[in-house]
Order: structure tokens, then sequence, then C-alpha cells
């Protein structure tokens, strides 16, 4: 197979978190009875028409943001004409001349080397309704239609799938800790549809594109941009061509399947949608929105490092949101974050997914999770200890002081008892005694644990490792 | 029982002192219906309802409210909960609605009472009514004349006086074209003054709900219930509430008024002009200021409402599919068959024509080279109307070329219906109010009238004129002999 | 100028109207349609206008709506005027076709 030179732009349809539709005052709701949550805006009925939600546009206004996106000042609607059982009116609300959004970029980092993925628009449109088949019959569900979405489009600017599933990933995490989206790719709040072509030299103009559409997962997304590359180059490597076309990407498969040839120039018949007047966002609005802007991905990750945190455990916190944000509100305290994250991530995050519950909902208030770090990084509370009273922590109101004399953990802080304990415990080793003496670093480790062994993890291990040492220069 | 005939005010007295009851101006609006049924006025009669709403308000204090317990006909294009709404077409013969147009819940709260819902050309296409699924209304003043359209049963039952207030709509004429063939008054508000929610969208840019009645009070008293803000319109405008009965009985004392030369040029028949004149020289005796002036684009008009109506409407009516309400085809072979013979059968030939026109005017590079272009021009016939209203308070003229036509006349020529339509245009165009007002008959004892138009939300300025101009002519225009009368 | 569309034209806006036209019909929508087109043609000799578009007579100040829920309507008013439902959902012959849009 000779080299190509692959293209790719991704249309990403993202589903946004408000209360109510689009454009009527029913309820933007998911996994309710079919057709419980219309009206007859929604239904397209004769007569309707439709009101725009202010908050639609803060939404799309907050994404064109973290998107580095210009901001239009003055846009109106446009009609998008087609007939499918999916679209109520037989037209949909769109932007198609005046996008909301427009010459904005997203920054990926590509095998270490940063890249920036243009967007060419972001726009404001309705959801269609969810058809079902079945049988010989198709089933409509108007659940759906009027649900408010923004399309963000990239320029062809990518060169793999794995270009595109970065792109994916970090778009992903953007709109998600914004609060502009759930971006639930399963329940179908973002859905991407990738633009796909080839060719020999970048002074070429453009191979043939094909569309692959709805695909269903980030991964997925990878998989069917590197098939149509591989699909496209042998063709082209047979002397064949082929014609603008539609795909979809079959799990089953694990490849793209051809859906339809596009024809030519799809009849859409836009025209400006006399119903909305024109709607005009001002330097207040956005500066408004920019303040609803939580902390971003990146911003965190720098922060945590600089707060000691392993990168590791940094980016563990910025996958798990709810966690980050509640780290967040103690970045000001003077607390060991190394202890805290750990805490986080490793007896607290057990008893949340054990317990399937949320941090916020448990009762560790930020005050006793203060306490808790204090107390475990000055050995008060060993690993052992922590995983005896965990549920007492987050679920009784009690002070980590009461919890700690309740659970009557009282660990030996009597230097003269340990010392007493830690020469026992030397007499009983004397080969690893002399290992220590020759440099055997494994040996220290050794009969460090056979102290915390026996004194049941009640050591404070850091001032049992200071007391050893000292014991064993002697 | 000849209360209908009476003045407001003493229909309003009667109520109030109980010599009457809603009830009977209901029955008495029945009775003249049935009477005239060969005028074909109604599509739909809400008899049961109507009682029913008439004996509830026998409960209901009449207070200072002249529309109390009146009986109104709406105009079938116009959404009413639980009562049929058929934009006289097949495609919605059977369509009973689940909510009300916000003009239908306001003539609710003023305690009025629908008597019906009126006949009209098919989805408000066409100026006679006679692309009507059920027939076109008959002109009061010679049944065989047309009333009209697309408002021809709302026209037709305020001629003939079967209730005193009406409802219309107008995308391109549609009340004040028929106002003026039936001898009432029409007026089509502002852009914006009445709201759209629950009128059936023709062309969304330029349709507007607005009064039809015997006289210009009751015309203003009926915009008084009707106006407003609504938030379930975008379009619609916040100008607070205001009494557009306030300057009626005012004289006109030096009012400036254009007459636009396009406007009295051979399109218009001569004995329309002559009547025209003739108001002309009555506004002049009492100090109005008339002046003949030039304006550009009046002729352009018809082309511009042509492209950008048909588009408009070749969207608005898309969701007509047999779907999720209306006529639908039996057993069709797929998704496609039921589109297609679902709207072939539903729809009639006149709006069949516009949608495909229509779908052809936005498709492709059409859409640059005829829809936007005609957006830029009608900017530029807006700006038009804005130079003249600097120096005038109103412009005046024909509202029709001709007087009413005989229903038998051709109908084959597609073009005619805009045609029919060229003077009451413009002012949709530039989403001003204009209002038709009777000002005498031509030679066949036809009503013609004379077409007022305004400034942006000036219709209390066109009211003036009018009720001035009514009461200095002070025509009869009941086309009912007395012995006729119930 | 012709008088009249070709057949292929009338059909292809009818398609697009998602309008069935007979064969018997095709003539008279041939000439009818022209002539409508005829008409608006007339916008061509339109010279010399500015660019600037009027989409509607808006009001100057649109009115937003607050992203707060309102009433819906129960699955039995949905179904109510649809020709074909079948439980809760409006149905119609199976589409097999991908939707063009969103």
């Amino acid at each position: 197979m000779s080299n190509y030179i692959p293209t790719v732009g991704i249309e990403v349809h993202c589903e946004l978190k408000t209360n109510t539709k689009i454009f009527s005052n029913s309820i933007n709701g998911y996994g309710q009875m079919a057709n419980a949550l219309t009206n007859v805006v929604d239904l397209g009925y004769p007569g309707t028409l439709p009101t725009l939600n202010k908050e639609v546009l803060n939404l799309a206004i907050k994404a064109a943001l973290i998107l580095n996106c210009k901001i239009r000042r003055q846009m109106h609607f446009d009609r998008k004409n087609y007939f499918y059982p999916d679209n109520p009116k037989n037209y949909q609300i769109t932007q198609a001349e005046t996008p909301i959004g427009y010459d904005g970029y997203v920054e990926i980092e590509v095998n270490g080397k940063k890249k920036k993925i243009e967007i060419e628009e972001i726009h404001i449109e309705e959801d269609t309704c969810k058809s079902t088949h079945r049988g010989t019959k198709t089933l409509l569900d108007f659940n759906r239609a009027g649900v408010p979405l923004i399309e963000i489009v990239t320029k062809p600017c990518m060169e793999s799938g794995e270009e595109a599933k970065l792109y994916l990933e970090k778009l992903r995490e953007l709109l998600f800790y914004s609060d502009v989206s759930d971006c639930k790719i399963e329940e179908g709040s973002m859905r991407a549809d990738a633009n796909v072509s080839i060719r020999k030299e970048v002074s070429d103009s453009f191979g043939t594109k094909a569309e692959i559409k709805n695909i269903g997962s980030i991964s997925n997304v990878k998989l069917s941009i590197d098939k149509e590359i591989e699909r496209q180059s042998k063709l082209y490597d047979n002397g064949e061509t082929f014609q603008p076309q539609t795909r979809r990407f079959d799990s089953k498969l694990n490849d793209t399947v051809l859906m339809r040839i596009k024809e030519t120039g799809n009849d859409y018949r836009y025209f400006p949608e006399p119903d909305i007047p024109y709607v005009y966002i001002t330097d207040e609005q956005i500066e408004k929105v920019k303040s609803t802007i939580p902390m971003l991905p990146d911003e965190r990750k720098e922060k945590y490092i600089n707060l000691g945190i392993s990168e590791v455990n940094a980016k563990k916190l910025i996958g798990n949101r709810a966690l980050s944000d509640y780290l967040n509100e103690l970045l000001e305290e003077k607390i060991n974050f190394k202890t805290a994250s750990n805490l986080l991530l490793g007896d607290i995050s057990a008893y949340l997914n054990k317990n399937e519950t949320e941090i916020t909902k448990t009762n560790l208030s930020k005050e006793k999770f203060i306490e808790l770090t204090n107390n475990i990084s000055d050995g008060t509370i060993t690993s052992k200890n922590l995983k005896e009273i965990i549920n007492t922590i987050m679920e009784s109101e009690k002070s980590i002081e009461e919890i700690i004399k309740e659970a009557g953990i009282q660990n030996i802080t009597d230097n003269s008892a340990i010392t007493e304990m830690i020469r026992k415990i030397i007499d009983e080793n004397k080969e690893s005694v002399e290992d220590y003496k020759a440099g055997k670093d494994r040996a220290i480790k050794y009969l460090m644990g056979q102290v915390m062994k026996e004194s049941k993890g009640t050591l404070n291990p850091s001032m049992a490792m200071d007391i050893l040492k000292e014991e064993l220069n002697k | 029982m000849k209360y209908l005939d009476k003045t407001i005010e003493e229909i309003h007295e009667a109520l109030k002192k109980k010599e009457i009851k809603p009830i009977d101006l209901v029955e008495e609006s029945f009775e003249r219906i049935e009477k005239n049924k060969e005028l074909n006025a109604y599509i739909t009669l809400n008899k049961e309802e109507a009682r029913k709403r008439a004996q509830e308000l026998e409960e209901k204090e009449v207070g200072d409210n002249l529309l109390f317990g009146l009986p109104i006909a709406v105009k079938d294009n116009i959404i009413t909960k639980d009562l049929k709404t058929t934009c006289a077409s097949h495609i919605l013969e059977n369509f009973i609605p689940i909510y009300n147009a916000t003009v239908v819940d306001k003539i609710n709260e003023n305690n009025m009472i629908i008597i019906g819902k009126t006949n009209m050309d098919e989805f408000a296409m066409g100026s006679s009514s006679r692309t009507s699924y059920f027939g076109a209304p008959k002109n009061p003043w010679n049944k065989e004349k047309i009333s009209g359209g697309s408002s021809g049963g709302s026209a037709t039952t305020i001629a003939a006086r079967d209730v005193l207030f009406a409802l219309g709509t107008d995308t391109g004429g549609s009340i004040r074209q028929p106002a003026s063939y039936t001898g009432i008054v029409g007026m089509k508000p502002t852009y914006g003054r009445v709201s759209r929610y629950g009128l059936v969208a023709f062309a969304s840019s330029l349709d507007q709900i607005g009064p039809m009645t015997k006289n210009v009070y009751e015309n203003a008293l009926l915009l008084n219930v009707i106006a407003g803000a609504d938030d379930k319109d975008l379009t619609s405008a916040e100008k607070g509430k205001e009494d557009f009965t306030r300057f009626i009985g005012k004289d006109i004392k030096g009012m400036k008024i254009a007459l636009p030369n396009y406007f009295m040029s051979d399109i218009v028949t001569e004995e329309i002009r002559n009547e025209v004149e003739k108001a002309k020289k009555i506004l002049e005796e009492n100090g109005a200021i008339v002046d003949y002036v030039d304006m550009k684009y009046l002729d352009k008009a018809v082309t511009l409402y042509q492209i950008i109506a048909m588009g408009e409407a070749s969207s608005n009516l898309a969701r007509f599919d047999g779907i999720r309400y209306g006529y639908t085809t039996e057993n069709p072979k797929d998704i496609e068959d039921l589109y297609l013979e679902t709207r072939k059968n539903g729809f009639g030939k006149e709006v069949k024509r516009r949608i495909m026109v229509g779908s052809y005017l936005l498709s492709g590079e059409n859409a640059k080279i005829y829809y936007n272009k005609a957006l830029s021009i009608r900017d530029d016939m807006k700006k038009e109307f804005d130079r003249i209203f600097k120096d005038y308070d109103l412009i005046i003229g024909p509202t029709t070329t001709t007087t009413a036509y005989d229903l038998t006349d051709p109908m084959d020529d597609p073009s005619k219906s805009f045609m029919d339509d060229v003077l009451v245009i413009p002012v949709n165009m530039a989403g001003l109010p204009g209002l038709s007002l009777p000002i005498g008959f031509g030679k066949e004892n036809m009503p013609i009238g004379l077409h007022i138009i305004g400034n942006s939300f000036e219709e209390a300025t066109i009211y003036q004129l009018a009720s001035f101009l009514e009461k200095k002519l002070n025509l009869d225009l009941n086309p009912r002999k007395d012995d006729e009368n119930v | 100028m012709n008088d009249k569309l070709t057949k292929e034209e009338v059909l292809h806006v009818a398609h697009l109207a998602r309008i069935k036209v007979d064969d018997d019909e095709i003539e008279k929508y041939q000439v009818e349609l022209k002539q409508l087109l005829n008409d608006v043609d007339k916008i061509k000799d339109v010279e010399g206008y500015d660019e600037e578009r009027m989409i509607a007579p808006w009001p100057k100040d649109t009115i937003l709506r607050e992203d707060e829920p309102g009433e819906m309507l129960n699955p039995k008013e949905v179904l109510k005027n649809a020709p074909k439902h079948s439980g809760n959902y409006i149905e119609v012959p199976i589409v097999i076709s991908e939707s063009e849009g969103a």
C-alpha cells in the first residue's frame, strides 16, 4: 500500500444541558416514557411558533469561548428543508448563514507535540425525534424533538484516526467540564461524524470524501477513520476511484459499510427563519458567561502538579470530575496534596464505588477531609486504621478526632516503647542486620516490615523508620 | 328580535339592564346565519359550545366591557381548541386542534362568544375564496359575485349582518380586499401588533390577524381586544396597552396625506378612481392636505410577494405530511408514497402550485437569485415608505383595482389572484397597518373601498381618518333590505 | 421565453415539494408553473437596489424565553390526531434510508 496523506474533518452534535427545549418550554430530558416530554410546538402543530431559550444562547456562547471561537454579535436562524419522519415540521431550524461561533481551535497533544485542531464553526440547531424500527413500521418518539444541539465543525485538519480520537476526547472533556453538555455518547447526547479523504501530495487538491455517520464511541471513531483510510488507499492503489458517499461504522464487522452515494448537492432550500428575529449578543453577556466557566482540565492538571500531586494522580483526578471539583475547593488549604490525592483516589474512591454514591452526598465535609489528610500525613492514622474507620468517616457526622477515639485507635507514639520493640526485632534478625550493614537496601525494608507486623500497624511508620535507622547505626 | 342591527352601545345597555342575555344574541346570530346559508360564509358552526358559553356568561358581570357577550366569527385558519379548524383544506378537513391561538384566548378572556369558523381560500391562498375545499362564499350585495379573499367568509358574514365581529387574516390583502368587495371595514394591523401564535402560517413574515367589522369604531374595539405582545410569538411587539378608539371623533385639520400616483394609475378602474377623488376632496375640504406623490418599488410588490410568500409557504406547509395530524392516504407503500399521495390528495390545485413554485424558488442557486434579492428589495421598499412617512401622516389609495367580480369568472390564470391584490400587497411587504373603508358604490352597485395606510404602530391615526370619512359619507352599508332582516 | 417547463423540471419540483403529479397533470403544470416563474423572473430586471435584507418586519427588541419548564401534553393527546399509532408511539411505514439532517 502506498503512502497517502489522509485528511479528516469531524462534525460533532452535542445536546445542551438545559431544563427546556430550544424552541419550546417542554422538558429536555432522557429516558422518559415515549411522547411524554412534548408539546404542540415540538410536534410541529399548525400555528405554533418557536420561542428561543435564553440558556441555549448562554451555553453556546460558553462552548464558543472554551473552543477559542470568535462570537457573532448579530445572528439569525435558517430553515433547512427536508422531508423525513423524524423532522416534525419537515424543516429543521438551524444556523446556516450566521453560526454563533467561528474560527476557533482546540489544542491536543499528538506524540508529545502540541497541535491545534481548527474549529470552522459552532452553530445552534434543534434535534430530531427518535425513530425505532420494528417490523414493517417505524415508531416515532418526539421526546428528543427540539432538544437543543450545538454542531461543532472542524476544518479538514486532522491526519489520522488517532488525532481524531484525541480531539474528541479533549472536546468531550472541555464540554463536560464547562457544563455545556453531558457528553454521553451512549445516550446520544454527543454524536460524531467523520469526513475522510486521502491524497498523494500536500500540493494536491483534496481527494474524494467519504462521510462516516453517527459513530457510537470515540474508539470506534479512530478505528473507522483508520479503516476508511485503508479502504481508500487500496482503491487508489488499484487505480480505482469512488464516488462521494455516506458510510456507517458497523461494530460487528469492525469496519465501515456503505450507506448511500451522495446525491449531487442536497437541496435543503435554506432560507432565513422569519419566526425568530435577530439575536444580538453583547460584551456584557459574553463576560457574564465567561464568569460561569469553571476551571478547565488543563489548568487543573497544572495546578495539581504544582501542588505536588503526581502526574498519574492528576490525570486520574481530572478523569473523575466530582473528585476534582471536591479537591478544587481545597486548593488554598495548607495540606499535603499528595496525601490528599492518594486518599481521594484510594480509600475514598473505593468507598464511593462500593456504595454507588457521590462524594458530595457523604458526610465527608471539607473540614473533616482536611483533618483526615493531616492525621494521615503525621501518622496518627495509618492505612490499616483508615480501612477500619472509612465507613464511619463517610457516614457519621462525628469529627475525625471523635472517630479515632471511639475506634480505640491508639497508635504507639511512646518512643521508648517503640525503641524496645525495634531492638527486639534487631536481635531476632541478625542476618538482615548484617545485610543492611553490607549495604543491601532491601534489608531495611524487610526489617521495617517486621516492625510494622509486630506493632499490628499501630506505629507511625515514619517515626518507626527513624528509630530503626538510629538503632541500626548504633 | 333585531338586536344585532342596533348600535353596540344599545346592545351593551340592554345586556347590562338584563333586557337581553348573551344567549339571545347567539340565537339571533344562528338564525341569521341559517337564513343566509346560501352565502356559505361558514365552514363550521360552534352551536353547542357557543350556547353553553352564553349561558355561562349569564353568571358574570357585564361591567364596562362593550364586547361582553357578543358573538364573533373566526376565520378557519385560526386554531380553536376542540373546534374543527380546516384552513378550508381537505388535508385538515377533520382536524380538531388541542390548543388555542392566543387571539382565541383573548376573545374568551374578554367574554366574547365564538359562533363559528368562517370560509376562506384554502390555506389563505387566493383572492376570491374560491379555492376553498368547501366552495366559495357569496357576496351579500350580489350572490353572483365573489366576496373576495382570502377572508371571504368573515367579510360575508359581517356584510350580511350575521354578527358584529369577525377575525380575518391578511398575508397580501386578505382582510382589506374582501372588506372592500363587501362594503365593510377591515384592518390589517402592523406586523407584530397581534400575536400570530395559532394562526396557521401561510407566509410567516407577512401574515397578520386583524378585525373585520361593519364600522370603524367596532373595528378599533376589537383591535383593543386582540392586540398585544405574546411570549409565544417572538415576532410580536411589546408596545404597551393602548386604546385604538382614542382619536375617533377628532377632526383631521392639518393632517398630511400622501396619494401615490401608482395607486391612481390606469390599473384601477375609472369608477374607483372617481370615488377616491371624491374622498380626497372631502378630506381637503376639512383641512387635510392631500398630495400626489411618486413612490418607487410599488409596482414591484407583487413580484416580491410571489417570491417571498410562495417560498415561505412551501416550507410552512411541509408539515402537512399525514403523520401527526390531518388527512393521510390509505395503505401507503412506503414513507415516500405516504408523503406523495397524502399531499397530492390533501391539497387543492392553487396550494399545490404555490408549494411547487416556492420549492423551486428556494432550491439551489435560486434562493440567491430570487429569495434573497426579494428580501433586499423588500428592505428598500420599506425605506421608501419610511421616506414618505417623514412628511406624511397617512397614505391613501383605492383598496382594489375593480369591484367584486363574478363567481363564474375563469380561474385558470395562476397570476390573476396575485394581481387582484396589487394595491394592498405593499403594506404587507413593509409590515405596515392598513385599513379598507367603504366609500361608495360602482355601476353595478358593488362597494368600493378606500385603503388607508399608516406608519408602523399608528393604527389609531388610521382609525381617526377612517371614522371621520365614515361619518361624512354616512353611507347605507347594509346590503339586506329591511324585510329580509330577521 | 419558453411558455412551458420541461416534464423533468415539473417532476423535479414536485419531488422537492413531495407532491405526486400524475401523468395527465404534467402538461397543465408545465404551463401554469412556467407562467408563475415568468412572473417572478421580473425581479431579475430590478437594478440599483441595496443588498441589506429585510427578513421580516421584526420588532427591535427580541425577548427570549427563560429556561423554565411549562405544561406538556400527555401521550394520549399526542396521539389524538395521529392517523396511525401503536403504544405511545406515532407510527409510519418503515423508514430505511437514513435521515439527511442532524
